[in-house]
């Protein structure tokens, strides 16, 4: 079944235009990247799915109903859908049990019931000890995690997050993508997470939708938007990389893409390592060739270092098209 | 320095009222007409609060809640009553609205009721949304990030429901606090009442403390005086105290900063904004517009038309006004130099401080002019009975508040870590305060002066009761003139007033915006 189907959609916001004719298609169960540098429009994007923008051209339709376009604008409270908000926008006059028994209350249970579902799904994110705390009186991941409550309260078939983890300290990051990639495969719900974060976007994403200045310009599975990017834009927002002329490949193609991981040493081309930096894990070795420069990632501490000659072979290069 | 302009008059105020014991107190009190001035009082300051916010908290909805350029102007029309001196509000409306008025004249329609309560209500609303609606709007803006609002519409409250459980709960304490300053507005109010409540017989105790004490040497009646002084202090103090009990919130917002360029929910319809226009345009253009009219027009009876203006009227309040032109200018200049350095100095001293030095300015900026100026006369008026140093005095004691804020408000923007820069580079105190400290408060100095400069120009409460022969203030003179009958000449000086008040105000939104570019 489909989630969300958005077709045509134009928003303009102040008079500026802001997403030009922007198709999504998200299915039940299916987790959907949203990956965009700041000022792409994502926020906006999720804004007119959740009707708080009114598009100027375009519908939208959540579970088979239009709530926009052709004349129609249903009002967010009567959209079927959950959203997190990018600074988690909880009530500072509410206690978190408060704050996540607001939808329910909203959906017409009594207090008395809504207060024990809050509880309840407060537990389930592991804060059922914080409930008669107020925002103010939470750490950041503390809030975001009864901000997810509060979507989830409202026991939607979509849920929208705007950059979810972005105000979080990388560690708890991390840790936290992982859990909100779980929580929504289990209830088989659809989900967009907007992100700036390419790394994330590709950890939890079934599907990834790239957005420059207001327009889709690639959708595909991550491993898709990793490895054949439609342009130099597209391939820089996914991960480091670096662009050759096709000779250096032995193509007759003009530009060629190169990711740091498709680089290996071996018997190639010869280079020279210009710099190295150790980033725990791995080490990245920025290389001059004949035909320009790449970078290669190896596992491990430098084995090379600024100055030393080492020979590569590209394993994987991908055309740069127009 | 404080001590000697607020502690002591204010203590001598209550020493004199309680000297003869409470009896005698409450027998003062109890005089012919004085409990019906108190009643008034405390109803007009009941009425006023809830219609201010009402009106204030609708208008602030609007402006900031609506997209598009009108909002500015919008804003700047709510902020206008600021700018006009209350008396001059009130005397434009009875040229826009009274017998004989504009609509009078050309509808055939007068506001029934306009001299005598109804009239005195009115207007002072109308004076008191300006503060109503800067706090709310300020809360608003602050408090009440739009994300929360959408937060709840995507959670299934419908906008009413969104409104009732969270932007109202979020916005009480500047509910509390707006309506807090709209009261003391309201019940310290002098000029509306003494023109639009006085000629029908509807009292309150600034009107009443300054019939006793300018009008009648009587002095058992000087007793009544002191005894609703004290006590208008007293109703004063408890709403301050009562508001700020209740405005405390406990918690803060987290504002990371909603995101750029969404316009927050919902305004889209373009009534709202043209009921707001509509408002400025009937509580405050009109009226000045009238009065401005009435100024131009060669005399009573004549019709408005070009054909019968004339600038005679003008060179006529000129000449009536004599030197009050001059002690007005010089009044508020010295009080806007001083004001400030005072305002200055304790905002420097309560640096890092909280408790008594904090709410200080706003108690003092509280107590009521009429009851401030019987303070004074009190404590000083046996020294300097008649001078211009006497009404410099309460102008200090009242306006000093309004040097503070700002100072202290910018002051606790510079990064203490500016000044230490200073000091490890080799500037001594004085040499930090000369080039880092004032240069970086410049703006708010400016403004400060300004502020102080716009409120003492247009004083009318404590000058009225504290002027002698050689001390008349433009305003008293005003008042005076209206008093006599003078009505076009009257309506004359009160427009070049208010024209330097705008000036000053025009001048201190270019500091403002100066001060928010650099």
């Amino acid at each position: 079944m489909t989630a969300l189907r958005v077709t045509g959609l134009d928003v303009a916001l102040g008079g500026t235009p802001v997403l030009h004719g922007v198709d999504l298609v998200v299915e039940s169960g299916e987790a959907v990247g949203l990956l965009g540098p700041s000022g792409s429009g994502k926020t906006t994007l999720l804004y007119a799915i959740a009707g708080f923008v009114v598009p100027t051209a375009g519908e939208i339709e959540i579970a088979g109903e239009v709530v926009s376009g052709s004349g129609r604008n249903v009002p967010p409270e009567h959209r079927s859908l959950g959203m997190v908000f990018q600074n988690y926008a909880l009530w500072p006059h509410l206690t978190a049990a408060e704050i996540v028994a607001y939808p329910l209350q909203r959906a017409g249970h009594s207090t008395g019931d809504s207060l024990r579902e809050a509880g309840s799904l407060l537990d389930l994110m592991g804060i059922g000890e914080l409930s008669g705390r107020k925002p103010a009186e939470m750490s950041g991941g503390q809030q975001q995690r009864v901000g997810l409550a509060r979507a989830l309260a409202r026991r939607a078939g979509l849920y929208l997050l705007d950059e979810p983890t972005a105000h979080l300290d990388s560690a708890l990051r991390a840790d936290l993508q992982q859990e909100l990639a779980e929580r929504m495969r289990t209830l088989a719900a659809a989900a967009i997470y907007a992100t700036h974060d390419a790394a994330e976007a590709l950890a939890v994403a079934d599907r990834v939708v790239l957005l420059r200045e207001g327009r889709v310009v690639q959708v595909g599975t991550p491993a898709q938007v990793y490895g054949e990017p439609v342009d130099l834009w597209a391939a820089r927002l996914t991960g480091p990389a670096w662009e050759l002329p096709g000779r250096a490949v032995g193509t007759g193609e003009a530009r060629v893409l190169v990711r740091p991981d498709w680089v290996a040493p071996g018997a190639g081309v010869p280079g020279v390592v210009e710099a190295a930096w150790f980033r725990g894990p791995h080490t990245d070795y920025l290389l001059r060739i004949e035909a320009g420069r790449l970078e290669m990632r190896r596992t491990g501490p430098p084995q090379w270092a600024a100055g030393d000659r080492v020979e590569v072979r590209i394993e994987r290069w991908w055309p740069v098209p127009g | 320095m404080l001590v000697l302009l607020v502690g002591y008059p204010v203590i001598r105020l209550a020493g004199v009222a309680l000297e003869q014991g409470w009896g005698a107190f409450a027998a003062a009190l109890t005089g012919r007409g004085i409990p019906a001035a108190v009643w008034n009082t405390v109803w007009l300051g009941a009425a006023a609060t809830v219609l201010a916010l009402v009106v204030g908290t609708a208008a602030a909805l609007v402006t900031e809640r609506s997209t598009g350029g009108r909002r500015r102007w919008l804003r700047i029309g709510m902020l206008m009553p600021l700018l006009i001196p209350p008396f001059v509000a009130a005397l434009g409306w009875v040229e826009a609205y009274g017998p004989a008025g504009l609509s009078d004249d050309y509808l055939g329609f007068s506001l029934p009721g306009l001299f005598g309560a109804a009239g005195v209500v009115a207007v002072v609303v109308v004076n008191a949304v300006p503060l109503a609606y800067l706090v709310v709007a300020a809360g608003l803006a602050s408090r009440s990030e739009p994300d929360l609002e959408r937060a709840a519409r995507a959670a299934g409250a419908t906008a009413a429901q969104a409104f009732r459980t969270v932007t109202l709960p979020l916005l009480r304490p500047s509910l509390v606090s707006g309506g807090g300053l709209a009261f003391v507005v309201a019940v310290n109010s002098f000029g509306i009442p003494v023109l639009l409540g006085t000629p029908a017989g509807f009292e309150t105790m600034t009107t009443r403390i300054y019939r006793d004490l300018a009008l009648s040497a009587d002095p058992s009646s000087f007793a009544a005086v002191v005894a609703m002084a004290t006590t208008l202090v007293a109703i004063t103090f408890v709403a301050v105290a009562v508001s700020d009990a209740w405005s405390w919130l406990g918690g803060s917002v987290i504002r990371p900063g909603s995101p750029a360029g969404i316009p927050a929910s919902g305004i889209r319809s373009r009534r709202p904004g043209l009921a707001v226009a509509g408002y400025v345009a009937a509580t405050s253009v009109i009226p000045f517009l009238a009065l401005v009219l009435r100024a131009l027009t060669r005399a009573l009876g004549l019709p408005p038309t070009p054909g019968n203006w004339t600038l005679d009227n003008f060179a006529e309040a000129l000449r009536g006004s004599g030197g009050a032109f001059m002690n007005s200018l010089q009044l508020a200049g010295a009080a806007a130099v001083l004001a400030v350095i005072l305002g200055g100095a304790v905002a420097a001293l309560g640096r890092g401080r909280r408790g008594w030095l904090g709410s200080l300015p706003v108690i003092t900026f509280a107590v009521p002019g009429s009851a401030l100026a019987v303070a004074v006369l009190l404590a000083y008026g046996a020294r300097l009975r008649d001078s211009m140093l006497l009404i410099l005095v309460a102008y200090l004691a009242k306006f000093w508040a309004l040097g503070h804020r700002p100072i202290a408000g910018s002051m606790g923007n510079i990064a203490a870590d500016l000044g230490r820069a200073a000091r490890v580079s080799g500037a001594g105190p004085l040499a930090r305060l000369r080039t880092v400290t004032i240069p970086l408060l410049w703006p708010a100095i400016t403004a400060a002066m300004i502020m102080v400069f716009l409120f003492a120009f247009h004083e009318l409460t404590m000058s009225a009761l504290l002027y002698g022969p050689r001390s008349r203030t433009l305003a008293v003179v005003v008042l005076n003139m209206r008093q006599i009958g003078d009505v076009t000449v009257t309506a004359a000086l009160a427009v070049m007033l208010t024209l330097v008040v705008l000036a000053a105000g025009g001048l201190l939104g270019a500091a403002r915006r100066a001060g928010r570019a650099s």
